[in-house]
């Protein structure tokens, strides 16, 4: 099956305490598509993604990541995820800091070495290499983040945020890069609160309130909320999750 | 003035988390009430063996009257007077043998009396004093002034591995010997009716005796704040959660967080056996081998404890006050200063939870009186099974923060 689901997600809820993060949420993402999660803040979108990566576990209902029900050790290596924080040791410097992490993946020394050089370019940091990363700005240091998490090429990664305090320039090139890792087959996930971002990804879903509102490509978001930009698509969708609460 | 602002800021914060609230209000009561338990207790039951050779008063005149046999036995007499709290007594008709049961540990003292012991005492107070009658027991003695006996030696061998029940023995020896003198002869002291064999010499000084219970207890201030403050730094920085994320199983991290630390450990040790050595010629005559062996399963222990501890704490803060909640009482009642055998029996069962109980113990023998493997058997294998147990259950726990990260 060409279109065979990498990520399936069936009936999640989770909770804490009273507050519902995750209401019963069904989600398929097929291999290689570039996955935007949109919504508002609190809407579960971090909840959601390390419920799928396995760093919670859900109360009801199951993830499956590239088949295996999570969490499970064997997608480990085939994952990358990018955390909301930075975390990043900031008294490493940049390169040390690829270069273990990079040491957790089955990677040899040399392919890290590689590996690092290639994405230090793409996140702009090749000059930096060598200070030490709590020295770096904020935006530098979730730089650094990405580098780490797509450094042992993940057949599947879970991006939080990505380009939260990046500037325009730098977040255009890391979405270029998205797409080409996307046209490799690599399925990416990807939350955002941009529509310029969310316009760039094959299918949007639509968080609120722990549920899927609508899930589609962007053209498809505009015709099902009968809106002209998806700006106000998600004005629209928010107050409809708010009402049927 | 602002100064308000910030005080009631920093007072709000710290009501709001519950825990640290509640460590500030029980931990100085719970100091409190552990200072004054370990501190508070007596000697109880300390095995010694008594050897009495003594064939009691014979051959003596009383006043008014030709030659009369007292049955009066001094040597028991003394034993009579001892408390019989404070001593564990076991009598035996062999001199030698009390005395190697001292040298293995058996007992703290062997005590022999020898056959002239009640004759030689009365004769030792009538030439002291120049008199011809002395009150012994009650009645008055006369001793024959031509019979000159060799002057009365009291052997008492002993364990000064522990310079406080050494003490504590003479002490209360010292005291037994007064009562069955009475005051009457101030002039026998019983220091002169003792001769003391102590097993090492007398060397081992109160500085000694803590100094292992002393370097255990930094090493596991410093492991466990180290480690506990490590591994909460991780987590909450978010590197634990991508460790855990990659392709590693949990006892790997577990065990890297353990060799680390267990380095560090040894160092730190090392620093400590030297520093204390060269700055303040801490006795040490046992196996550095034995030594660093304990070193090494006694910290993994500590990290196990470390990662729990860190594990259960919110933030740096909240690790911090539980390492200092558990350890503060820990070098109370570990037997550093105040011996195990004078705790009270409510919280003795404290003390043999205590890692630092063992190490200290262990340490001890192998630093103050050079025992070998086979005497820190049993501390060796208490320690290698809180190692044991520890990590396993840190292990577990790292598997649950990758779910709690």
């Amino acid at each position: 099956m060409a279109t065979e689901a990498v990520i399936r997600a069936t009936g999640l809820r989770k909770t804490f305490r009273t507050r519902v993060a995750l209401d019963g949420l069904d989600l398929a993402v097929e291999q290689g598509r570039l996955y935007g999660l949109a919504g508002p803040n609190g809407a579960g979108k971090t909840t959601l993604i390390r419920t799928l990566c396995g760093l919670l576990r859900p109360d009801e209902g199951e993830a499956r990541l590239l088949g295996w029900q999570m969490p499970s050790v064997r997608v480990r290596s085939q994952l990358g995820y990018m955390p909301q924080d930075f975390a990043v040791y900031d008294d490493l410097t940049v390169l040390e800091n690829l270069e273990f992490f990079g040491g957790l993946y089955d990677l040899s020394r040399k392919q890290i070495r590689e590996r690092a050089g290639e994405l230090l370019d793409l996140v702009d940091l090749s000059d930096r290499r060598d200070e030490k990363t709590g020295t770096l700005s904020g935006g530098m240091r979730r730089r650094v983040s990405l580098a780490i998490s797509l450094l042992h090429k993940p057949r599947l990664a879970f991006l939080d945020e990505p380009t939260a305090g990046v500037d325009p320039k730098l977040r255009r090139s890391f979405w270029d890069h998205f797409s080409r890792l996307s046209e490799q087959g690599v399925t990416l996930v990807v939350t955002t609160h941009l529509v310029e971002e969310a316009l760039r990804c094959d299918v949007v879903g639509f968080l609120s309130q722990g549920r899927l509102l609508i899930q589609g490509s962007p053209t498809e978001i505009l015709q099902q909320t009968g809106t002209e930009t998806l700006d106000d698509a998600f004005i629209v969708l928010q107050d409809r999750g708010e009402l049927t609460r | 003035m602002k100064s308000f602002t910030i005080m009631r800021n920093v007072l709000w914060r710290i009501a709001r988390d519950r825990r640290t609230l509640f460590l500030i209000v029980l931990l100085p009561l719970f100091f409190v009430l552990l200072y004054g338990n370990s501190f508070s207790g007596s000697f109880r039951n300390l095995p010694i063996v008594i050897v009495n050779q003594d064939n009691g008063l014979a051959s003596v005149r009383v006043k008014n009257a030709d030659r009369i046999t007292l049955a009066v036995n001094l040597a028991a007499a003394f034993v009579a007077n001892l408390d019989s709290d404070t001593f564990d007594i076991t009598f035996s008709e062999d001199a030698d043998g009390a005395a190697s049961a001292v040298a293995e540990h058996e007992v703290w003292a062997a005590l022999v009396f020898p056959q002239n012991f009640s004759h030689a005492v009365v004769n030792e107070a009538l030439q002291q004093s120049g008199e011809r009658t002395a009150e012994v027991d009650g009645q008055t003695v006369t001793l024959l002034p031509s019979v000159v006996i060799e002057g009365p030696s009291t052997v008492l061998t002993l364990d000064d591995g522990n310079p406080l029940i050494a003490d504590a023995i003479i002490t209360s020896f010292a005291a037994s010997f007064a009562a069955v003198l009475g005051t009457q002869q101030a002039s026998l002291t019983p220091e002169s009716l003792l001769e003391v064999h102590p097993l090492y010499g007398g060397d081992i000084r109160m500085l000694d005796f803590t100094a292992p219970g002393i370097i255990g207890f930094a090493l596991t201030l410093i492991t466990v704040l180290l480690t506990a403050m490590a591994v909460v730094r991780e987590r909450t920085s978010g590197t634990l959660t991508r460790i855990l994320i990659a392709p590693i199983r949990a006892w790997e991290v577990s065990i890297g967080y353990t060799l680390a630390f267990s380095t560090v450990a040894l160092v730190q040790a090392a620093e400590l056996f030297l520093a204390s050595a060269l700055l303040f010629d801490i006795r040490f005559v046992g196996s550095a081998a034995i030594v660093a062996v304990i070193v090494i399963v006694f910290t993994v222990g500590l990290q196990g404890i470390a990662t729990l501890i860190s594990t259960v704490s919110k933030n740096e803060a909240q690790a911090m006050q539980l390492v200092l909640f558990l350890l503060i009482p820990a070098i109370m009642i570990s037997g550093v200063f105040w011996p195990l055998e004078t705790m009270p029996a409510t919280i003795r069962p404290l003390a043999y939870i205590s890692p630092l109980t063992y190490a200290n113990g262990a340490l001890r023998k192998v630093m103050l009186t050079g025992q070998g493997w086979a005497d820190i058997a049993l501390e060796l294998a208490v320690l290698a099974g809180i190692a044991v147990v520890m990590l396993v259950l840190s292990i577990l726990m790292m598997r649950r923060q990758a779910f709690s990260a």
